[in-house]
């Protein structure tokens, strides 16, 4: 567990550029989206929000697949185990998740007392006005972060364990099961059935339930992946 | 180290010399082997069996926690085996060579006077 | 004294390629080990799975008394420097070192940056845009000062000039006297580090050809010249390695437990004899079982060296 921690602050070596990417970019995209809104006249259809809050996720996909291309043969040649390895970039990841699922959260808030900072802007308001709880609403923002991240981890891992023909062979399965899926579901006619259960289902469990559940699942998968990878 | 022979001979043979031409005094502390081994970019477990073999052998003894130094009458000593590998190291090949190109053991000698004088 | 590392009929196989076949052998502690052998013998495939960076076909490994593979009291205590290490492309030089200073217990910062200075390596430079050779002094760095009980260098000095790779030399040396430790150097300069080691491991085409210390393999490999039947008298003493013959003249490499005696022997048949270097003797070893030499098979060869 020690170990784990090391390679936790292994991983921050590089603090300025771990940090600064993440939200350099969202920092970008929050000043375009100000300008705009800005520019605009008062805005009579009220946007649910930008999209511009995708960015920050997007940068941390990008940075749990470097995770593995480039963090993991560099722990191992320091002598570093893959559980602890594996163990260290959890931490960091649900570390860096709930930092700035925080930071968020606390901008939402901000954003909601200024009426979207005056200009009517809602960047980075959660889209579904269902959850309400704050904890579930700070939930919200984090764990897509997670979610996002071991996608990111899956997909590298898969690569690096079986390389480009492992990922070409992981896209031809999924896509034929998301096909299959899709044409099987179209033939029973039970399109209205599945559009009813996600209308069922409450906010919290699109944002946070199922997604934390996808999470957990591809965590397991990617640590038994990650014991016979080789750097 | 240049030649094909064991390196912790080489050491032995470079000490030898030292105490034989007088720069490593008897009595004298002898350089530790982890300077030999760095002067000589050898290994130190080489440089320290070419000291040991030199304590074996009478030629140098061990101070406890302070260091090797030259015995007494150590150089007298290495002196007189030497001479006699002077002959075999020497000598013999010299004759053998003269042999070769049919130089009688007579003509040698005065040429190695000649040598001697033009010095 | 103790093995650190016992290595027993280890073999490693890829898609129909055999990188290592049966190999035996253990590390004795604290000494300098040299890892000799052509490209692609197979000397990383062997340290990465004493690494447990790379898993083996068959056999078995013990390190430090266990297997290596995700075990923390083991790899917490070996230094991998390898010539194809990568680093994350957002890392500075002093990144680099500080990451090392986290993982290693035994690192030692002062001598770091002592090491930095002599290698003179621009220390906010992104690891990106460093040489070649920077690169690989980095590695060196981080190899000496992390100061690990078991210390694996491949190849370290890709671009490194004949300055910088003394400088190496003689720093390893320096820092090994005061803190004896296991280290593994493995190489294909050979003459460079011949006087360094004192043990040989020479593998070829994934199989061991030699096991054996530095000292005894000196002047166990001879080369005499001169005429042909006596170099044919001399050569019944011991293993023929490679014959070149011109005229009524020929010149032999011989392997055989040649003390001074021999020496008398080869004067009084009338013959050169010179003493081979280990690079000589790499090179004889490793090309002599193409064909033109004499019973000189992988076993034979170990055999006449014990």
């Amino acid at each position: 567990m020690n170990r784990a921690l090391t390679v936790a602050r292994l991983q921050f070596v590089g603090w300025r550029s771990v940090v600064g990417w993440p939200w350099g970019i969202l920092a970008l995209s929050f000043s375009i989206n100000l300008a705009l809104f800005s520019a605009m006249n008062e805005n009579d259809d009220f946007e649910p929000t930008t999209g511009g809050l995708m960015s920050i996720y997007v940068v941390m996909f990008v940075a749990s697949i470097n995770a593995i291309t480039q963090e993991f043969p560099f722990a191992l040649g320091l002598g570093v185990s893959r559980r602890s390895f594996y163990l260290g970039n959890v931490i960091h990841f649900a570390g860096q998740a709930i930092s700035y699922a925080a930071v968020l959260y606390l901008l939402a808030v901000i954003e909601e007392a200024t009426d979207g900072w005056g200009v009517n802007l809602r960047f980075f308001g959660v889209p579904f006005p269902l959850v309400e709880h704050p904890v579930l609403r700070f939930l919200a923002f984090a764990i897509p972060f997670l979610l996002l991240g071991f996608i990111g981890i899956a997909i590298a891992l898969v690569f690096k364990r079986w390389g480009v023909n492992g990922l070409l062979m992981l896209s031809t399965v999924a896509l034929a099961a998301i096909g299959g899926l899709v044409v099987l579901a179209t033939w029973r006619g039970w399109w209205s059935a599945i559009g009813g259960w996600f209308a069922d289902q409450p906010g919290w469990a699109l944002l946070v339930g199922w997604p934390a559940l996808l999470t957990l699942l591809l965590a397991g998968l990617s640590y038994l992946t990650i014991r016979r990878a080789t750097p | 180290m240049e030649d094909g022979r064991p390196i912790f001979l080489q050491i032995a043979e470079l000490l030898e010399n030292s105490i034989l031409d007088g720069t490593l005094a008897e009595e004298s502390q002898v350089p530790s082997t982890n300077e030999l081994a760095a002067f000589h970019r050898i290994n130190p477990a080489t440089a320290a069996k070419g000291v040991n073999k030199l304590v074996d052998d009478g030629t140098l003894y061990k101070k406890r926690g302070i260091g090797m130094f030259v015995s007494p009458g150590a150089r007298a000593k290495l002196r007189g085996r030497r001479r006699d590998e002077f002959a075999r190291q020497y000598v013999r090949p010299l004759l053998t060579e003269a042999r070769k190109l049919g130089i009688e053991p007579a003509e040698l000698k005065s040429m190695i006077d000649t040598w001697e004088e033009g010095r | 004294m103790s093995a650190v590392v016992t290595v027993t009929e280890l073999t490693k196989r890829y898609r129909g390629v055999t990188a290592l076949d049966g190999v035996s052998f253990s590390l004795a502690e604290h000494r300098i080990h040299g890892l000799l052998g052509r490209n692609g013998a197979g000397k990383t495939t062997l340290m990465q799975i004493l690494t447990a960076q790379n898993f083996a076909t068959s056999g078995e490994v013990s390190v430090f008394g266990q297997h290596p593979y995700e075990n923390e009291q083991v790899l917490s205590r070996i230094s991998f420097i390898k010539e194809s290490q990568t680093y994350p492309s957002h890392l500075r030089v002093t990144h680099v070192l500080r990451a090392a200073r986290l993982v290693y217990p035994g690192w030692d910062e002062e001598l770091a940056q002592r090491l930095v200075d002599v290698f003179q390596l621009p220390r906010g430079r992104n690891v990106r845009k460093l040489s070649r050779g920077m690169l690989s002094a980095l590695g060196i760095v981080v190899g000496l000062a992390s100061r690990a009980p078991l210390t694996f260098f491949d190849e370290p000095y890709l671009g490194l000039d004949a300055v910088a790779r003394q400088l190496f030399y003689d720093h390893l040396l320096a820092d090994y006297a005061e803190h004896p430790r296991t280290i593994v150097l493995s190489t294909h300069l050979i003459d460079e580090v011949s006087d360094l080691i004192e043990h040989v491991l020479l593998i070829d085409q994934g199989r061991l050809l030699l096991d054996v210390e530095a000292e005894a393999l000196r002047g166990q490999v001879v080369t005499v010249s001169g005429p042909v039947a006596a170099v044919d008298e001399f050569t019944r003493t011991g293993t023929e390695l490679h014959r070149a013959s011109l005229g009524g003249t020929a010149r032999a490499t011989v392997r055989g437990d040649f003390g001074p005696a021999a020496h008398d022997r080869a004067r009084s048949l009338g013959l050169d004899l010179e003493a081979s270097s280990l690079q000589d003797i790499v090179v004889r070893l490793t090309t002599s079982h193409n064909g033109h030499a004499a019973g000189s098979t992988a076993a034979a060869d170990k055999e006449a060296v014990r």
